[in-house]
């Protein structure tokens, strides 16, 4: 190895092999500048080992076989969901269409009866308007059978639930977006049937809504089972 | 087995971590979604992990964060893994993307990370590591912090994990002549920045 001077100080820092490091220190021993600069190169690299750092994380590695497991389930339910969520992509657009138009068929229609019926006597004596209206009997029969309907759904709902506040898959989530829409168009024509208890095609409307919870919410508990 | 999070092997011994056909068979057992091998490749890189990850973001919450990361990307984008580069390349590369990304969630958030200020604020849980501490950790943190990216990268990849420029150029998708290169001009100016804090010794 031939003898190093200054000029090769760059050379040898930018790409030290252990033997012209050596001829470089051999240099060094006569040299205060070249001395100076490799004992600051050596020196800042014992100080970057400094840099390491090693900390206890006892929750990571649980945290992360946890994260692994939930990544592993939704890979194993991606291709289901994902054709299933197709499917449902249209039907879940038909269905808001639907339900738009039959909130606003309701409301129309509501509207147009109120309007009609209000000049007659909310009570007529005359049988014909009897048969015309439901009576107060047969209402709150309907009314009562409504009342058991809507605890049977409740039930439906509780065991729904625990599925719903934390959907597993893009389909439970959907499936919730829909009840929360039904929850609104239910309690809109609710509110119509309260203000006018006979009307008939508010209580088809109420309980076609009502189906439609029902059978959403069989979906539901099949697909969490 | 043991414990995960047991220290890392001192550096010269972590430089080994695994051999080549090691690194295959561990990429294999992941690929065919062996929960073990995940464990292992914890134990493996684990602790260079979460310290260049604390290097670059300031803060052992978002280096677990974006350790976390790293191993939920391995495990979605495995099947893409074609060998091409070392299983353990491959693993960093992902870090310091998820380093990266995480620093520009942040700035988009508009909160500027700060340069690394090791226990700052942070519940003190460190256990004594195989380094030692050095009077110029510090400052030359400071300094690092200042360096262009690529600068950075190579030094802490170098000299404070020990890794190879051989290595270091399949992260970095760089020559090992640049990697040299980069490193050299680092360090010259960690020399001017310490030079100008006035607190090299």
């Amino acid at each position: 190895m031939k003898a190093m001077n200054c000029s090769d100080l760059e050379h040898v820092l930018r790409d030290a092999q252990p033997e012209e490091l050596r001829a470089l220190e051999r240099h060094a021993e006569t040299c205060a500048r070249c001395a100076e600069e490799l004992r600051a190169w050596n020196e800042l690299c014992v100080a970057a080992r400094a840099m390491h750092k090693e900390w206890a994380s006892p929750h990571l590695w649980p945290q992360i076989q946890q994260a692994l497991a939930a990544e592993s389930q939704v890979a194993r339910a991606r291709p289901r969901t994902r054709s299933v969520a197709h499917l449902w992509a249209n039907a879940w657009r038909q269905w808001q269409v639907a339900v738009a138009v039959l909130a606003l068929a309701v409301v129309s229609v509501s509207g147009a009866w109120l309007l009609l019926r209000h000049p007659e006597p909310p009570v007529t004596s005359t049988p014909e308007a009897q048969r015309r209206l439901l009576t107060e009997q047969a209402i709150h029969q309907a009314e009562q059978a409504e009342a058991a309907y809507v605890a049977s759904i409740e039930k439906l709902s509780a065991l729904a639930q625990p599925k719903l506040e934390n959907p597993a898959t893009p389909l439970l989530a959907s499936y919730r977006e829909k009840l929360l829409l039904l929850d609104a168009a239910i309690a809109e024509c609710r509110a119509q049937t309260d203000h006018n208890r006979g009307n008939r095609q508010l209580q088809d409307a109420l309980l076609s809504m009502y189906q439609e919870k029902q059978r959403t919410l069989q979906e539901v508990v099949r697909e969490a089972d | 087995m043991p414990h995960p999070d047991e220290p890392a092997k001192p550096i010269t011994e972590a430089h080994a971590v695994a051999g080549a056909s090691e690194d295959l068979q561990l990429a294999e057992a992941c690929r065919s979604g062996n929960a073990a091998a995940y464990e292992k490749l914890y134990q493996a890189h684990g602790p260079r992990l979460k310290s260049i990850a604390l290097n670059l973001l300031g803060n052992r919450t978002d280096a677990e964060d974006a350790v976390q990361e790293v191993f939920l990307k391995v495990y979605r984008g495995i099947g893409s893994f074609r060998g091409q580069s070392s299983f353990s390349t491959w693993i960093y590369r992902i870090l310091l993307n998820s380093c990266y990304d995480m620093r520009r969630r942040k700035l988009r958030r508009q909160e500027t990370p700060e340069p690394v200020r090791e226990g700052e604020g942070e519940t003190p849980l460190e256990i004594p590591g195989p380094v030692h501490d050095h009077p110029m950790r510090l400052v030359l943190e400071t300094c690092v912090a200042q360096l262009k990216q690529n600068q950075r990268e190579v030094f802490l990849l170098f000299e404070v994990e020990g890794f190879r420029h051989s290595e270091i150029a399949g992260m970095l998708n760089i020559s090992e002549t640049s990697s040299k290169n980069i490193l050299y001009q680092a360090k010259r100016q960690l020399r001017r920045l310490l030079t100008e804090s006035g607190k090299q010794t």
